[in-house]
């Protein structure tokens, strides 16, 4: 699958042959780093000196070369297609080694970041049990009444929440039964096909 | 047991057969218990035509008597002695002091597991559910293909009925961790079982 560059996508990125090699990996590495922690308009102007250039220059030239990498990772595409994407820029051939090596060097952490824009429900961290037994309480005195305290400790959005739960003894049990029917869920045939023939 | 003057006046009007005869006694009674362990008794409860030619105001006070006993008897798990030690000294006869411990054995699981529901506590699991679905891509990203199980956890509150689940992703290998987790847990719990 090939990627469909626009006409205004190929005008930022024309910046690109421009510059020597070493300037485009800087690109590179600055547009992972923007990914990772969020833009800083300041390293456009100091790059926009050192260059020559207006800084709205460098900052297209970085944009474009961000948006290259993001739409390559989130469509995983191969190496040829890649290559033959970025064939029709018109580029050296110096220049589409280099970008091919940034695409496949930084194409797992980019998939990471990406997967966490989804639409997400809290996701499990962790969880800690205690076990505590009732003797009393005000309204009744000498009791036995075993009960597992837990503390489940979830993310959501990068947010660490805690619940403290209690249960029963009887329903721990079921929890453990019901849950591990689910993990043997995974090992039916039925599953087996899906995650096979869905590429 | 701290039992105040009411109570014990209550009682020892409740011993007097000139007051009480063993029917009128003996419903009363009935009546105590039912209207503590009973969901759907109401005021009804002493309305019936053996107890019309005792006073209502006497009727209530020593309804309200027996009631307070038997809940503190309960609370504190009374056993027989105490009963007959307080009745006795109430001038209850021996033939009412078996009734009513008779009775008050009759009812005593009741009693305790109602009273043994009554408090605060955390908020407790009852059930559990869960989905597993194959997730293939977002529009963020394609090609995902990895599985990912959706639980949901149905929590009954006491304080409040908000939340009354609680839903949370996780990958095959978080939910092998929780898993194991809460089979220690039962482990555990199992050994101190057998100590």
């Amino acid at each position: 699958m090939l990627l469909e560059l626009s006409e205004e996508h190929k005008e930022h990125l024309a910046f690109l042959p421009q510059v020597d090699s070493a300037v485009v990996a800087e690109f590179g590495r600055i547009a992972v780093e923007f990914l990772r922690r969020g833009t800083n308009p300041k390293i456009y102007e100091g790059a926009a000196r050192k260059l020559n250039v207006s800084s709205d220059t460098v900052q297209h030239g970085v944009e474009g070369l961000t948006y290259l990498l993001t739409e390559s990772s989130k469509l995983m595409i191969s190496e040829l297609d890649f290559q033959d994407s970025v064939f029709v820029l018109g580029f050296s051939e110096e220049l589409n080694k280099l970008l091919l090596q940034l695409y496949l060097d930084n194409r797992k952490e980019i998939r990471t970041i990406l997967s966490e824009l989804a639409p997400s429900l809290p996701s499990y961290h962790n969880l800690e049990w205690r076990l505590d037994v009732q003797l009393a309480s005000r309204s009744l005195r000498q009791q036995i009444k075993p009960a597992v305290t837990i503390k489940l400790h979830l993310n959501q959005n990068g947010d660490h929440n805690t619940r403290v739960l209690q249960t029963d003894p009887a329903t721990l049990l079921h929890l453990v039964q019901q849950l591990e029917q689910a993990l043997e869920e995974m090992k039916t045939n039925h599953c087996r096909r899906v995650v096979r023939n869905i590429k | 047991m701290e039992l105040s003057e009411s109570v014990q006046k209550g009682f020892q009007m409740l011993a007097d057969p000139g007051s009480f005869d063993s029917n009128a006694f003996t419903l009363l009674l009935r009546a105590a218990f039912q209207s503590l362990l009973d969901a759907q008794a109401d005021e009804a409860v002493l309305d019936h035509p053996d107890l019309k030619h005792i006073d209502p105001v006497v009727l209530k006070h020593c309804h309200a008597a027996a009631a307070t006993y038997i809940l503190e008897a309960g609370k504190h798990r009374a056993d027989k002695s105490t009963l007959s030690t307080y009745l006795e000294d109430c001038k209850f006869d021996r033939e009412r002091i078996e009734l009513f411990c008779t009775e008050y054995q009759n009812n005593k699981n009741s009693l305790e597991i109602l009273l043994g529901s009554i408090g605060r506590s955390l908020p407790h699991i009852t059930d559990v559910s869960w989905r597993l679905e194959y997730q293939i891509k977002t529009n963020q990203l394609h090609k995902m293909h990895r599985p990912a199980y959706l639980v949901t956890l149905s929590i009954q509150n006491t304080d409040s009925p908000s939340y009354p689940e609680i839903s949370f992703s996780c990958s095959m290998e978080q939910l092998q961790d929780l898993v194991g987790k809460l089979k220690d847990a039962s482990k555990s719990l199992e050994r101190a079982t057998q100590l």
